[in-house]
């Protein structure tokens, strides 16, 4: 029933609508009346989508432990949305590439230059001379149930023991090589089309620190206790999104941004692209099987899926909307369902209007800036946390390792690498700290990119980040545009957390989980407000 | 003990007559039943009117839509014996007087003796388009309504006194047996108002004492956070006769109806094309009421991404007021496809009457002080023109309360604020409510400690006044003051356990 959700709307409000088309017109090719080719346009889109799914176990990435892939639930795809504006080499060229993986490794935490970004963006520049690599813009739907790429040339590198996967730098091949080809797929694909741009809502993403009657934050915390203030922060409910035709006005695309990242069911040992997967089922059985989707995340370091209050009446909608299935609840395959129809609904009901604003000629510019942003200074007192930390955590990982040496048969149990896994990654974040306290003596200020992407009336800007919804909300408010599509996540991610939320104290603003901190995030959002300012102007 | 009556996906002849059948049988089986009254109505006052909910005193000449009463009976019998009922109105007003729910259970009780006149409760739904309700000397936001010419207060009370009273008896009168069920889904309809700023753009002032601030502008260099949460659940209740017609149903949106609050004007505000779309789907006997969840620091108005907002009115052809409406009514439509065949007759029906004390909000002599000089400032300007009273009597009245509080305070440190809250058990579901403009948080603390399936807070079941959180009294600004609140956080958060504590304990023996 839900996909009929703008039928039913048009039906009780006859006054208050003029609707040309039902959402599920849309899947009938327009063969009821004759539609001429519209060339007048110098707006060229391409599109591809490529599965990403390794084929032997690897590393999934997302959580304290090691995550050894038992399987796949579902693939994790990269989605390619090719867009030139003008012909030849002046011609604006643009690529939107969005990964089902945790985040893009971009050197930033390791200096290697063979990350993800750079290995995609050199193989589509040597597959498409013409499309610099700047001009790649790359983010990721932060599923935790993705293959790690990362530069460790082995699991022991990354967790202290030896697993039998893939490894994380063999995984940056395979997924760059698939997704160079769907780039190149798009490029050849492109053909004369529009855009159309619109704004819907949908109740997706929650913020998951809850802050107690001591001013203290906690994520993921227990709201149902005595001493349960409030959440700390904000929602955004809002979707902005992109639409694309092609020249005979049929839908190709749609790009979907949501203030929240896709980790409703981030626990699995199975590869998926969580909700995202859902969505694009859903809309596809809706718009038609030929629809691509591209997944990007607005700023949403302080959000999450789950649900904070009212976990039992979602569950109890969930069985009733989806009878088949088993799991219901937060963290199931039913909120992913559930996040999938309301993401669809708002994808449908703006799409009626969108199809007689189509921009043929939209003013295409693209900007990109290195910017130098103050890191989260580390002091001595963080230093003696950390260190604190890394020895008990170390002391933790030698003595499971001497047990595991000593009596390899634990190796048969399942998921045996479990503890020593986590003793591994917290020993490394703790000694990381000092790591950082000694590169701040000598690089107070740490360089990021941000794209700046004009496309008509609206514009997209980029941080690598997981920034919190606040300085999303900061920058939506002053910008010019008449939307502003964040994309989180189009790097290998660190919080950016709020004044209010380092306050707060929990995961997510403490020194360790923070490369960068409320003066680092304000400069930001002033930075890009001066790079949307600027490209609205020209 | 509930009763399910249908389930499976039949057709919908076969469902609506498994659905009889079950029901009949249901109601043999189980001695106990639900019966469910509804009558609507129309309180849509005389011309020309003065309407409440701004500072300024604002005559209406216009009626743009009626406004409504929509009653609720609920009873739950047993051989006609009634074990527990609730009369429930919602009104589109801006605030529910004490004097007049008193008024409204003295007449409905002359005409069924017997009945328990505690068990009604009325809620507003908080537009600012209807009439003043009550403004005598001791009015803490007295306007200067003409004596001529315009509708006298107590005319408007005397009239929608007698036909509450009589919608209640009506309702009262053709209850019969049927069905109920809940559902919860989602609507992006409330922003949270208030706007924080950085430490720098602090500001003296009446309302802006602090680092927040009412509808404040967000496009700004200082502009920091919205102060608080949204809450975009809609919680519903939906209720059929006996031959499966759907007669009622209660939605539950934690955001006041006050899309149009400026005009001179009679509106019920968003609540109205709610109403008629949700008649047009479902049938002219379909009762609505319209609930308010716990939202003193919510709005219907866009407090950024305006341009995106009002670019997609356009593309729909909609007012503001019909773009909630339109959200609204996706969220039911969603929700009756859904649950409609999770039916129950014979639930769990409790209903608890409490009044509770809670502890006035102190008055610092620094707020006193202020309050007094406020006073003596728009005392001076009536004095030297009266037509000012129009501008700013009501800002003299709102200090003067704050004098007064002081007083009472000097003479009882201890003063209580004696509140009423109703609290019901419906099957899974609980129903709760407060006097108060609620601000969010406390209604999620509820919530989130509620025993209950889904806990639907009702705000507004009263008089009004805000009641801000510790975080909106140290953001200071319009609704936080001193000036806004008779009770503050400690007393919030009494009306928070005391309201969870009365949940649970209808639950306990679940």
């Amino acid at each position: 029933m839900k996909n009929l959700k703008i039928l039913i709307a048009i039906l009780i409000f006859p006054s208050l609508f003029v609707v040309t088309n039902s959402c599920k017109d849309k899947k009938v090719k327009k063969n009821t009346t004759t539609v001429v080719a519209n060339n007048s346009g110098n707006l060229s889109v391409g599109w591809a989508q490529v599965d990403i799914t390794p084929d032997k176990p690897v590393l999934i990435s997302g959580q304290f432990h090691a995550r050894v892939s038992e399987g796949v639930m579902d693939p994790v795809t990269a989605t390619v949305l090719a867009l030139e504006s003008g012909n030849g080499e002046s011609s604006e060229k643009i690529f939107l590439i969005s990964c089902d993986l945790v985040s893009i490794s971009d050197g930033t935490r390791d200096n290697a230059k063979d990350n993800l970004r750079s290995t995609i963006r050199e193989k589509i520049s040597r597959k498409i001379p013409e499309v610099s690599p700047e001009k790649i813009i790359i983010n990721a739907t932060h599923t935790h149930t993705a293959p790690y790429c990362h530069t460790a040339s082995s699991a022991k590198e990354l967790y202290g023991v030896d697993l039998d996967v893939m490894s994380p730098a063999e995984c940056i091949q395979f997924v760059s090589d698939k997704i160079s080809e769907a780039a190149e797929q798009a490029w050849k694909n492109r053909t004369l089309g529009g855009i159309s741009y619109g704004l819907g809502h949908a109740v997706v993403g929650h913020n998951r620190l809850q802050v107690d009657f001591s001013e203290k934050s906690v994520m993921y915390g227990n709201t149902n206790r005595k001493d349960f203030s409030h959440i700390e922060g904000y929602e955004d409910h809002s979707v902005n999104l992109l639409y694309t035709w092609d020249n005979q006005n049929n839908l190709t695309g749609v790009l979907i941004n949501v203030a929240c990242p896709s980790q409703v069911t981030e626990g699995l040992y199975q590869i998926s692209a969580d909700f995202w997967h859902d969505t694009r089922v859903e809309i596809r059985k809706r718009l038609g099987e030929n629809i691509f989707i591209l997944p990007q995340c607005s700023a949403a370091g302080d959000q999450s899926p789950h649900i904070m209050i009212g976990e039992k009446a979602e569950a109890r909608m969930q069985k009733m909307m989806f009878p088949d299935l088993k799991d219901v609840g937060d963290r199931t395959l039913g909120l992913r369902k559930d996040i999938a129809v309301r993401i669809a609904d708002a994808v449908t009901s703006v799409l009626p209007y969108m199809e007689n604003s189509i921009n043929r000629n939209p003013t295409l510019k693209h900007k990109l800036e290195v910017v130098e942003l103050s890191r989260r200074l580390i002091g001595p007192e963080d230093v003696i946390q950390g260190n604190k930390e890394a020895e008990k955590w170390e002391e933790e990982y030698i003595q499971l390792l001497k047990e595991i040496q000593k009596t390899p048969a634990l190796k048969e149990q399942p998921k045996w690498y479990t503890q020593i896994t986590i003793a591994h990654t917290k020993m490394r974040r703790g000694k990381s700290v000092k790591d950082r306290y000694e590169l701040e003596k000598v690089q107070s200020k740490m360089p990021i990119e941000v794209h700046m992407l004009r496309i008509g009336d609206i514009v997209m800007a980029t941080n690598p980040f997981e920034y919190y919804l606040d300085y999303g909300v900061r920058i939506k408010a002053r910008s010019p545009a008449t939307q502003t599509f964040l994309v989180q996540l189009t790097g290998s991610g660190s919080y950016v957390p709020t004044t209010r939320s380092i306050e707060g104290g929990a995961y997510g603003a403490v020194p360790a989980s923070t490369l960068i901190g409320p003066e680092g995030g304000q400069e930001l959002v002033e930075k890009t407000l001066e790079m949307i300012n600027d490209i609205m102007e020209q | 003990m509930k009763t399910k009556i249908t389930k499976g996906g039949w057709n919908a002849f076969l469902n609506a007559v498994l659905s009889i059948f079950i029901l009949t049988l249901s109601t043999h089986l189980h001695a106990k039943e639900l019966n469910i009254g509804t009558a609507t109505a129309d309180i849509t006052p005389a011309l020309p009117v003065a309407v409440c909910g701004q500072f300024n005193l604002r005559i209406a000449e216009t009626i743009e839509t009626p406004l409504t009463a929509n009653v609720l009976v609920l009873e739950s019998s047993e051989s006609n014996k009634t074990l527990d009922l609730a009369i429930m109105v919602s009104c589109d007003l801006v605030g529910i007087p004490n004097e007049l729910v008193k008024k409204i259970r003295a007449e409905v009780q002359k005409q069924i003796p017997g009945l328990d006149g505690e068990k009604i409760f009325l809620n507003a739904t908080h537009t600012h388009t209807a009439p003043v309700l009550e403004n005598g000397p001791e009015s803490n936001f007295r306007y200067p309504i003409p004596k001529e010419g315009v509708l006298q207060v107590e005319e408007y009370q005397n009239f929608f006194v007698q036909r509450v009273a009589d919608a209640i008896i009506k309702a009262w009168e053709n209850r019969s047996s049927g069905s109920v069920s809940w559902g919860l889904s989602h609507a992006a309809i409330a922003y949270n108002r208030r706007v924080v700023y950085s430490e720098k753009a602090k500001k003296p002032g009446q309302f802006s004492n602090g680092t927040a601030q009412m509808y404040g502008n967000t496009n700004t260099p200082d502009f920091m956070n919205l102060e608080g949460i949204e809450d975009h659940d809609v919680n519903m209740l939906f209720f059929w006769d006996s031959t499966d017609k759907l007669v009622a149903m209660t939605i539950n949106v934690p955001c006041p109806s006050q899309e149009v609050e400026h005009r001179l004007a009679v509106n019920a505000d968003f609540w109205h094309p709610v109403r008629e779309s949700l008649k047009q789907r479902f049938g002219p006997q379909l009762c609505v009421l319209g609930w308010t969840g716990a939202s003193g620091d919510q709005s219907p108005r866009p407090m950024y991404r305006k341009a995106a907002e009002e670019r997609m009115l356009k593309l729909r052809n909609l007012s503001r007021m019909e773009e909630i409406a339109r959200r609204i009514v996706l969220a039911v439509e969603e929700t009756y496809e859904t649950v409609k065949k999770d039916r129950y007759t014979d639930v769990e029906l409790a209903h608890k009457v409490e009044i509770l004390p809670l502890p006035m909000r102190k008055v610092t002599e620094k707020e006193y002080l202020f309050s007094k000089s406020e006073r003596d400032k728009y005392k001076a300007q009536i004095d030297a023109n009266p037509e000012a009273a129009k501008q700013v009597l009501t800002s003299m009245t709102w200090n003067a309360d704050v004098l007064k509080r002081y007083e009472i305070q000097q003479k009882n440190p201890d003063a209580k604020l004696e509140t009423e809250v109703h609290i019901l058990r419906i099957g899974d579901i609980a129903i709760c409510t407060n006097q108060f403009e609620l601000f969010t948080d406390y209604g999620l603390r509820i919530q989130a400690r509620s025993a209950a399936l889904q806990t639907f807070v009702i705000q507004l079941a009263g008089p009004g006044t805000y009641l801000p959180t510790k975080k909106a009294v140290n953001g200071g600004g319009y609704s936080a003051i001193i000036q806004s609140s008779p009770v503050g956080p400690i007393g919030g958060q009494i009306l928070v356990d005391s309201t969870v504590s009365i949940i649970n304990q209808l639950f306990s023996g679940k």
